[in-house]
């Protein structure tokens, strides 16, 4: 067991070596070694300061120059990221029956995509290993999660009144193709990158839409059922977020 | 201290290797060994990103072992290339080291100048 001190300094190390694009193996390695070594230090009484230096950056910048950067690792993570984002915005309407593409959704997907790929990576590789072992995460995490879904609202309103020419509406049975595909897509990526939170996010997502393809039209202008189901939203993201940093600490404990 | 971790850039790879010579190791036992042979002012940590980039020169090779507590261990052999190193390493020092001292000793190395 290392002390806290220098657990929140493997968690760092590791998010910097990823956010580096080292290969998944090599940084499983060289933490596990340091994590070795600072449990036999700590043991003999050493100071984390001891092993790292002064500036836990700068070791860290160190390691990072000293392992390969792998290209082949990052060019298969490209077109899997694309394909994702392009399955978690397709499956909302698809399930609601109403996928359409037009002149914006280009445009649309790309800056959506862009935001949340900018804000999230931020907060996961810059922000969170910072307050790995404070309470603070969960506040964060909530308001980073708020305010990047705040903004794809306010966006898709502004996107809705611009009323884009529209060059493709999708059956029902295409519809219903495009939620195959996405599920497809999920799966392989959950397998491929060996997370779980690929398939459980869409399934989060996809309430919403579920809900309005089959709630029926009255249940929408009740403010009763509006309240108990935005309560029930926020409990749900709570639960859901908690899990999840819950485990991802767990993952980390068992590295 | 700053100053010795500047000097000790390069010396430290050639000390790493003479110590992985005299039989297979790991990181902690190695950084021990070091500071047993009197380096005391330098960063443990330091010897890691050596090790990664000898291991990726090929001059070191690696093999996972179980070990009594946590995780499996990471153990440093000298490979081929690395004795070959090595002991090239051992001719630069002790041509430098000569000239160091001659300078400050303000000793001559040729018999002829003064």
């Amino acid at each position: 067991m290392v002390s806290k001190r220098a657990e929140q300094f493997l968690v760092e190390l590791r998010m910097y070596l990823i956010s580096k694009g080292k290969n998944d193996q090599e940084i499983n390695e060289i933490t596990e070694e340091l994590e070795d070594h600072l449990t036999e230090a700590e043991a003999a009484g050493k100071d984390v300061s001891h092993i790292i230096g002064d500036s836990p950056k700068n070791y860290m910048k160190s390691i990072g120059e000293s392992m390969k950067t792998d290209y082949r690792q990052l060019a298969g993570l490209v077109p899997l990221m694309i394909l994702l984002l392009t399955a978690y915005l397709s499956i909302g309407p698809a399930i609601e029956g109403t996928f359409s593409v037009s002149q914006g959704t280009i445009w649309f997907a790309l800056v959506i995509s862009s935001i949340s790929i900018l804000v999230y990576g931020l907060f996961l590789f810059k922000v969170m290993p910072k307050f790995f072992q404070s309470k603070w995460n969960y506040v964060l995490f909530t308001v980073t999660f708020l305010a990047v879904t705040g903004l794809m609202i306010a966006f898709m309103f502004w996107y809705k009144s611009q009323e884009f020419e529209v060059v493709f509406v999708a059956t029902p049975a295409q519809n219903n193709l495009i939620i195959v595909l996405c599920a497809v897509i999920f799966i392989g990526a959950a397998l491929y990158t060996k997370t779980w939170f690929t398939v459980l996010i869409p399934l989060f997502l996809s309430m919403g839409p579920i809900a309005t393809r089959f709630v029926p039209e009255e249940a929408n202008n009740d403010p009763l059922y509006i309240t108990i189901t935005i309560l029930a939203f926020l409990l749900a993201s709570a639960v859901a977020i908690a899990i999840f940093i819950f485990q991802s600490k767990k993952d980390q404990k068992k590295i | 201290m700053a100053d010795t971790t500047q000097m000790l850039k390069g010396i430290l790879d050639g000390c790493l290797l003479s110590i992985i010579k005299e039989g297979e190791i790991y990181g902690y036992e190695l950084a021990a060994k070091l500071e047993s042979y009197g380096f005391h002012s330098f960063s443990e940590g330091t010897i890691y990103p050596l090790l990664l980039r000898m291991q990726k020169e090929g001059l070191v090779s690696t093999t996972l072992r179980k070990s009594t507590a946590g995780p499996k261990r990471k153990y440093y052999s000298l490979t081929e290339k690395g004795e070959q190193e090595l002991e090239q390493f051992i001719i630069r020092w002790t041509q430098l080291s000569s000239s160091v001292n001659n300078v400050l000793n303000k000793g001559c190395f040729r018999n002829d100048c003064c």
